[in-house]
């Protein structure tokens, strides 16, 4: 027996080798971990549960007879032992047993170290191949294939498909196709499996892998448009431990895979339904009352939506925090009105854009029941007046940090300066298409401390002077704008935008789509990122957006003009303030788009 | 401030401040089932120049408060940034750095456990396989055969 435990220099580790605390244990990966460690004594034995696995065999089967191979093992186990009756103790990181191992193993970072780690020894590749196996992360289609066949082959070293417990093919979305999917219904304890924009994919290999995934949590199948009920249907008999689910854009889904997925799921918190526009409330009625953890759900176009479900939403989650209705376009005051008088105080974020029905009268409502709203979105609800802005938002005081009033065309400059009095921490503000406002606004804006991101798209009576008063603050501090949007303000010049660009160092974003001093002068928008690829000729002609390292080219270059006019050396370029949100850049781009084509 | 002896496992006493040595989740526990104790407390797991190294630790972060739950495990971007003063405490051989390892994880104390680990971490960092044996002068049991095969199974993982 004492050859049982050569490889390890102590013998109580080698008992702890098939106990490995490793958070996610597999038995299958357990059966390797105790074949490295015995040394069987008669080839036969201890090998019978190993027979649906295969073990470390390496190239032709007929070549390398498995018993033969045991045997070399088993010469390699004797030559350690050797090794240390001559008296030279084991190297120090021999004593670590493999759960301390792991627990090194998972503080490596990086996929390719992990693979390294593999490479080391056989004890090594034991402990570091669940890690490495846990989440596989691919850039490109090849290195998907190259995973994809080591999952297929059957004399592989591990059952890899056993390990893999999140798995995000969005980075190789338009090469995915039913297809390359298939192989991962050998997959059976996934967790998480991300789709995002893979939109070849239809029902036929999605409903194979959820069928043999119980143990999926979240699923993001957004923008598969292909897919339909059928595969929702297989997620709402299988996949029960389901908490997060993404269909946004699955236009083919309807009531009769999600009300049963609702009866099914009972754990689901995150929903996001967005233009799922054939989905009733039926749909939503039963989630309201068969899911009690929900706690985000988002219907952004889910236009049959009606009052009765939003009613039923408020009543049966009181711990909601996030509710999104964009273009429920049916909503009406009543789905507001209806509500008890009670408070729900976890609700941060609610988006209403373009409810157009609601009134100054829900918005009282909602600040009423929802004191502590953080995000608040009333775009395009073109019935709000100043009143709902003084009497009701203004109420929700320093826990409102994000505003978006775009396309709100009554609102003057009254109901600004009286929000910026009672609201001091907001961040990002939207007024777009509020074309009242004027320069005396935008002096109340430039007191929020807090404000990185301010939208005045087509506020056209705003002037230069609105900008002075907007980078020149009071109390010497720097200026925190980092994205600021100025489309349309067709009054503004170069002097003014030079002003701003040059006071704002932390400025990431600047749009002056239709600004006619920028959009004609090709030596400005040279530095302007590409106008979006569904826009016309005209759109793309009066385009003109700066980000990133955009805003500092433009800075330079326009220090460097002006510089040559006033006949002084040019400076070099300032330091400017590095754009790491590029992904918010992106998320911003639709909602630029949508504010800049009307 | 009372103060509590532990036996080494080579039989020497330490004294040490009780609050320090509750760093180990073990101790503490220990103490809280026995009350006063008078004796030493035996770790014969430790030897006394590991103990001593351990009780350095401990008494440099008697202060720190509790960790917060690390329920973050789901992050790639794992942090193997370690505070300054933990770095130099861990400039040791081989031979202590695993010993302490395994000394932290015997007497439960996490902190010290998940700075052991980052540092071995650290040293695999941007490492090939020949590179790291070459560290912890680790041997080859793998067949070529086998090597190729593992290599080629695993050859989709990049950055």
């Amino acid at each position: 027996m004492a050859r049982q435990n050569s490889f390890h220099s102590d013998p109580a580790s080698a008992s702890t080798s098939s106990t490995s605390s490793s958070p996610e244990h597999f038995s299958c990966h357990d059966d390797l971990l105790s074949d490295f460690t015995i040394i069987p004594d008669d080839s036969t034995s201890s090998l019978a549960g190993l027979t649906d696995f295969r073990n470390m065999t390496v190239g032709s089967p007929t070549q390398k007879p498995s018993a033969s191979r045991k045997l070399s093992f088993y010469q390699q186990q004797q030559q350690q032992q050797q090794h240390v009756l001559r008296n030279h103790p084991l190297p120090p990181v021999y004593r670590l047993p493999p759960e301390l191992l792991i627990a090194i193993f998972s503080k490596v970072s990086s996929l390719v170290d992990l693979r390294a780690c593999m490479l080391v020894s056989r004890n090594w590749a034991n402990c570091s191949v669940e890690l490495l196996w846990h989440r596989p992360s691919f850039a490109e289609f090849i290195k998907y294939k190259a995973m994809v066949s080591a999952i297929q082959n059957e004399t592989a070293c591990y059952r890899y498909a056993q390990l893999i417990k999140r798995l995000n093919l969005t980075f190789i979305a338009g090469e995915v196709n039913d297809g390359s999917m298939k192989p991962l219904v050998l997959c059976t304890k996934l967790e998480r499996l991300t789709l995002t924009n893979c939109t070849n994919l239809t029902d036929s290999p999605l409903m194979e892998i959820f069928a043999s995934n119980p143990r999926i949590q979240a699923l993001d199948l957004s923008q598969l448009g292909g897919i339909t009920d059928i595969s929702l249907n297989v997620v709402a008999e299988r996949c029960h431990r389901l908490q997060g689910l993404n269909i946004a854009g699955c236009k083919r889904v309807t009531d009769a895979s999600l009300v049963p997925l609702s009866r099914n799921c009972k754990f689901l918190r995150r929903l996001k339904l967005n233009d799922c526009n054939v989905i009733t409330n039926a749909t939503v009625i039963s989630l309201a009352t068969n899911c009690p953890q929900i706690l985000e759900i988002d219907l952004h176009k889910c236009h049959n939506i009606t009052d009765e479900a939003i009613i039923q939403l408020f009543t049966q989650l009181r711990q909601l925090r996030e509710l999104r209705l964009a273009y429920c376009d049916l909503l009406t005051d009543d789905a507001f009105l209806q509500l008890p008088s009670r408070h729900y105080e976890c609700l941060r974020i609610l988006d209403l854009t373009g409810c157009e029905l609601l009134t100054d009268d829900s918005v009282n409502k909602i600040v009423n029941v929802a004191p502590r709203l953080r995000n608040l979105v009333l775009a395009k609800c073109r019935n709000i007046t100043d009143r709902a802005v003084i009497n009701s938002i203004s109420r929700l005081g320093k826990n409102l940090h994000y505003l978006h009033l775009g396309h709100c065309q009554h609102l003057t400059d009254r109901a600004v300066q009286h929000l910026v009095r009672y609201c001091t921490r907001i961040r990002y503000i939207d007024l777009a298409c509020c074309t009242h406002l004027t320069d005396q606004s935008v002096c109340h804006l430039a007191t929020l401390q807090k404000l990185r991101r301010i939208g005045l798209v087509k506020c056209q009576n705003i002037t230069d002077f609105s900008i002075q008063t907007l980078v020149r603050r009071s109390n010497d501090t720097l200026c925190p704008l980092e994205r600021v949007h100025l489309s349309y303000c067709t009054n503004l010049t170069v002097e003014g935008i030079h002003d701003l660009i040059n006071n704002c160092q932390r400025l990431t974003h600047l749009s002056l789509t239709g600004v006619d001093v920028f959009f004609r002068r090709k030596d400005f928008t040279q530095f302007c990122r590409p106008p979006p690829d569904e826009f016309n000729e005209h759109q793309r002609e009066v385009f003109c957006v700066f980000s990133g390292s955009g805003v500092s080219k433009l800075r330079g270059y326009l220090n460097a003009e002006k510089a040559a006019a006033e006949g002084l050396p040019t400076l070099g370029e300032q330091p400017y303030y590095v754009d790491d949100d590029d992904t918010q850049d992106m998320e911003e781009y639709g909602e630029i788009a949508l504010d800049e084509v009307d | 401030m009372s103060e509590i002896k532990l036996l080494s496992s080579d039989q020497c006493t330490i004294v040490v401040l009780k609050e320090v040595a509750e760093r180990s989740i073990l101790i503490k526990n220990m103490l809280e089932d026995v009350g006063e104790v008078t004796e030493a407390i035996p770790i014969p797991n430790v030897n006394e120049s590991v103990l001593k190294k351990v009780i350095e630790w401990c008494e440099h972060h008697k202060g720190d408060p509790p960790a917060a739950a690390d329920d973050d495990s789901d992050s790639r971007k794992k942090s193997t940034d370690i505070d300054e003063w933990d770095q130099k405490f861990m400039q040791v051989d081989q031979e202590m750095l695993f010993e302490i390892i395994l000394a932290a994880n015997y007497l439960d104390i996490k902190p010290l456990l998940d700075v052991g680990c980052k540092t071995v971490a650290n040293m695999i960092k941007g490492k090939s396989p020949e590179e790291i044996r070459k560290t912890f002068n680790i041997q080859n049991d793998f067949t070529p055969e086998e090597e190729e095969q593992i290599r080629r199974e695993n050859e989709w993982a990049e950055e």
